[in-house]
């Protein structure tokens, strides 16, 4: 057995003690796992980032330009002293700028317009009822008009919007279903780890 | 040690699912129509078609994606297509990396010429922009530092263009930002291999067809495994999922028999 398997071993087993309640082992295994993480993160963005999209090329290649992005990372470190801290809100503007330029749009198409599209798609296709179809769009509306609260949820309009409340707990219940799903999956693989690999009781 | 009914519940659990491993009974599934969708997507295209895997999570989720990943790139290879590896969050680097190499052994890969990857690059947004006009200047060097020139695999793809489609393996919101600005943008195909959880966020996407496949969790897993006739993590670890299911159906039931039977114990003092 190598040495990562044994330490991946314990360091679950650590975790895992967190079920019965808090204490030192859990914590000291939650802190690796930060450490680790962070320092990992701190490695691959030297290596990945910075030194091969701007030190290797600016230093090694000449391209002047990098200058700017450099110079404008370096502002960004002007928060960490009260006298500089006005030059940190260049950088932080032009990422903000051009971030929301960027995303505006492309949400706006993605998220909006191209599933509003696909929201009003014809209920009746080659002369039959499409019934997911339906579905989708009194979903939809009775969602909408439950969100909607310039007007008094009553009537017509109130058992509407009530039935977009269903609506929405079929969409959180069916969530929450994915994410225990989703947890157990998680649960199930260590397990599997702890028992072939680990403990080799399984094969 | 004085143990309080959570306890007594979570052992519960753990003595379902220890006792369904170790039964190791494969229980099959029914493959769902995304599950067959994404394989005959991976089947049908042509051997030597170029797709990007983007390993955007982090390595707590690695349970849950290492069996996703691992049958699409096993299927990816099996098929001859060329594959480019990237990562837009840090801790997927390594474990890309890694399950590529794995596969690619496999299968008898060989690295550089029928596989690659580039690592990762920070701010995804930016990067997955940047891949549209050059992937080149985007990822000058490979994971393991060799100039991007030097892979022979890589000569003659330049941008999304050369790229029959891109496979974001996800634990969180990134295949979103693959749709908006890979996919609508540029034109390139986007599908997922995305953890259970996030299977509700990209539905719509899915129904709208801005996403061309998906799979997702251990069962998304365990179908495209039997699609493959490849036994994984995904069939194995569907009797435990099944049991626990099973287990906390129960729990929630007698959790709410014994709110009714507090309820009317306390109207009748």
């Amino acid at each position: 057995m190598d040495i990562g398997t044994i330490v991946a071993g314990i360091l679950t087993l650590a975790i895992l003690t967190f079920l019965y309640r808090d204490n030192p082992i859990y914590k000291m295994a939650e802190s690796i796992l930060i450490g680790v993480a962070i320092g990992y993160i701190l490695v691959i963005t030297w290596t990945n980032s910075l030194m091969a999209l701007l030190f290797k090329p600016l230093f090694g290649a000449g391209e002047g330009w990098l200058l700017v992005p450099l110079l404008l990372g370096l502002m960004m470190f002007g928060r960490l002293f009260k006298k500089t801290s006005l030059l940190s809100r260049i950088p932080i503007g032009v990422l903000i700028g051009s971030g929301a330029g960027v995303a505006i749009p492309a949400m706006l198409e993605a998220r909006t317009l191209r599933q509003l599209s696909a929201t009003v798609s014809p209920v009746i296709a080659d002369g039959s009822l499409d019934i997911s179809m339906l579905v989708i769009l009194v979903g939809v509306l009775s969602t909408l008009i439950y969100f909607y609260f310039s007007r008094e949820q009553v009537g017509w309009w109130g058992k509407t919007a009530k039935l977009g409340t269903y609506f929405l707990m079929i969409f959180f219940g069916t969530t929450f279903g994915y994410t225990v799903m989703s947890r157990m999956s998680t649960f199930i693989g260590r397990m599997e780890f702890l028992l072939t690999d680990f403990l080799r009781i399984i094969n | 040690m004085r143990l309080e009914s959570r306890h007594w519940v979570f052992l519960g659990l753990f003595l379902v699912i220890l006792l369904s491993m170790l039964l190791q009974i494969d229980l099959g599934v029914k493959v769902s129509q995304d599950t067959q969708r994404m394989h005959d997507y991976i089947e049908n295209l042509p051997p030597g078609s170029v797709l990007m895997l983007s390993f955007d999570h982090e390595a707590s989720s690695l349970p849950e994606i290492r069996p996703l990943a691992l049958a699409v790139l096993r299927h990816a290879f099996a098929n001859g297509h060329k594959l480019i590896g990237v990562a837009l969050l840090a801790e997927g680097t390594g474990i890309g990396y890694r399950l590529m190499e794995q596969v690619g052994k496999e299968y008898g890969k060989v690295y550089g010429e029928d596989y690659a990857f580039l690592g990762f690059k920070p701010q995804y947004i930016a990067a997955m922009l940047s891949m549209g006009e050059s992937i080149r200047q985007t990822f000058p060097e490979d994971y393991l530092g060799r100039p991007y020139d030097d892979l022979p695999m890589l000569a003659g793809i330049t941008n999304y263009e050369q790229v029959d489609g891109v496979i974001s393996i996800a634990d969180g919101s990134l295949t979103t930002h693959w749709v908006e600005y890979a996919g609508n943008q540029y034109g390139v195909r986007v599908s997922a291999a995305v953890a259970a959880a996030m299977v509700t966020t990209y539905d719509p996407y899915l129904a709208s067809g801005q996403m061309h496949a998906m799979i997702g969790g251990l069962r998304g897993a365990a179908e495209y495994e039997q699609l493959i006739h490849r036994g994984g993590s995904g069939l194995r670890g569907m009797l435990a999922q099944t049991a626990a299911h099973v287990y906390v159906i129960l729990m929630i039931i007698a959790g709410n028999v014994v709110y009714f039977l507090n309820r009317k114990k306390g109207r009748k003092r």
